[in-house]
């Protein structure tokens, strides 16, 4: 946490243009591969600010770009309509060749999320890839909420209870805190 | 327009011939500087030609504009020389040259336009050797004759004046004529055409133009044709991975099959790993990493191994 904590300090200088050309002369191999961490990461917060997708958003926590706080809402037409989960995603200094730490920090009644806000989904863990990225992390949990994997269940009482919408909808509303109370 | 203009450049031809004696003794020591400032040109040309890195594309009418006044400079050393009548320091210059001109023809083969520029100026300059006038009839066959138009526009100007007078018009073209169907004699009446221009202005216009106006050729001449190539792979302009700037060497590498394009240090990285490709999740395969082009000048030819030669180690 520490190392983390010091190279935030580069980090308005990165968002210069003089960021790529200052990135070449750091000697220490881990001092560029943090520096690369954050031209990824700050490209990707640019993308998300400027792309403006519906429903997700994501920004750094405080002034630590290495975690992040997202929010999604819950699509249209499922069962998480008008919902509005919150997570946190903690980066590396891996990424994006591993995956960020992805957990629901609001609690969420599904299938593949259990009580502590743990999320099973193949892409954050196996079927990661380094072309992704924190958008389609996003999307993919978005629209796992409304396509869960019932046969992997980390909540088997969720699981269970998918089968009947109805019912389901009524214990996402029961349970559902919303964001800024 | 063809028949004055090449009345004028022959005009200006014959009598320069005359004044070459006088100028010797001034052109003596000029020779050897611009020998050597032509030496590092010619590395400044080969390294930037290996270094190009993007292929922008230029109209081509300024190009044949600096093709045209490229021959006039090149002409110049041997013009020089040949006014010293030093055989040996002629040869040398005289095999120089013709690897400065030669050289982007090999890299650059395939376009008719400058090739015959080249060609042309071996012609003019290589009035002393035997070996050139079989190329000078060639370029006098495949449509010479527009470039020696433009070279007498381009020296018309301050050339006319001086010479008209002296100078019959119907003779000089008649020994255009002749340099035209490959004469020796006649190119050495022409010779001198370009000695006099460079007298006036052609280093000063040299020093600006040469190394621009080279590694402009070998950047059109070569990249258009690659970026037709992968432009229909619609490569990124930047690593999906890192967003760092794809340089030459990363656009060109290719490798997995899907597609998917990556920087070489990601590629290491994902190879140091799991070493799978981040567009389809299948396994790199080792020791079959491709670079999608055939490889069509030299300086991509090094790069391109350096890099295959990082792979290797992961």
């Amino acid at each position: 946490m520490a190392a983390v904590n010091g190279y935030q300090g580069n980090t308005p200088a990165e968002t210069t243009p003089a960021a790529t050309g200052s990135k070449q002369p750091a000697p220490p191999a881990k001092t560029v591969d943090s520096q690369s961490v954050l031209k990824r990461l700050q490209s990707e917060l640019m993308g998300l600010m400027m792309g403006g997708d519906p429903g997700i958003s994501a920004f750094p926590e405080e002034d630590n770009i290495f975690c992040w706080k997202g929010t999604i809402t819950g699509s249209n037409d499922t069962v998480f309509e008008g919902t509005e989960y919150r997570l946190s995603l903690a980066f590396s200094n891996d990424y994006p060749f591993k995956p960020p730490k992805v957990k629901f920090e609001t609690c969420c009644f599904h299938p593949n999320v259990d009580l502590y806000g743990n999320i099973c989904l193949d892409i954050l863990q196996d079927k990661w890839s380094s072309a992704y990225d924190v958008r389609t992390i996003l999307l993919s949990i978005q629209s796992l909420l409304g396509e869960p994997n019932i046969s992997s269940p980390l909540n088997n009482q969720a699981a269970q209870l998918w089968s009947n919408q109805e019912e389901y909808r009524k214990m996402v509303e029961k349970l559902y805190k919303p964001l800024n109370p | 327009m063809i028949s004055d203009s090449i009345t004028n450049a022959s005009a200006s031809a014959a009598p320069s011939a005359r004044d070459m004696g006088k100028k010797k003794r001034q052109t003596n020591r000029a020779a050897k500087l611009k020998q050597s400032k032509l030496g590092l040109r010619r590395e400044q040309w080969l390294s930037q030609v290996a270094m190009i890195n993007k292929g922008d594309k230029e109209e081509t009418g300024p190009n044949r504009k600096t093709g045209i006044e490229k021959v006039v400079h090149r002409d110049l050393p041997v013009e020089k020389l040949d006014g010293q009548r030093g055989e040996e320091e002629a040869h040398h210059h005289e095999s120089f040259i013709e690897s400065l001109s030669n050289s982007p023809n090999s890299i650059l083969s395939g376009i008719n336009s400058i090739p015959n520029f080249c060609s042309g100026s071996s012609s003019g300059s290589g009035g002393s050797c035997s070996g050139n006038i079989t190329e000078d009839e060639d370029a006098a066959d495949d449509g010479c004759l527009d470039d020696w138009e433009a070279f007498a526009d381009a020296l018309a100007a301050d050339e006319q004046k001086k010479h008209d007078k002296e100078n019959p018009p119907e003779e000089q073209s008649a020994s255009l004529r002749d340099s035209l169907s490959g004469s020796n004699v006649a190119v050495r009446d022409v010779k001198p055409m370009s000695r006099k221009q460079k007298s006036n202005q052609a280093w000063r216009a040299d020093d600006k133009l040469r190394p621009q106006g080279l590694p402009n050729l070998g950047k059109q001449r070569s990249f258009p044709v690659m970026n037709l190539h992968f432009s229909s792979a619609a490569v990124p302009s930047s690593c999906p991975i890192c967003y760092e700037d794809l340089d030459l060497t990363d656009s060109n590498f290719l490798p997995c099959p899907c597609g998917f394009r990556l920087c070489l240090f990601c590629h290491k990285t994902i190879c140091d790993g799991d070493g799978r490709c981040p567009g389809c999740r299948k396994p790199y395969e080792k020791n079959t990493v491709k670079v999608e082009t055939s490889v069509q000048n030299g300086g991509l030819t090094i790069r391109l191994a350096r890099s295959s030669s990082m792979f290797c180690r992961s």
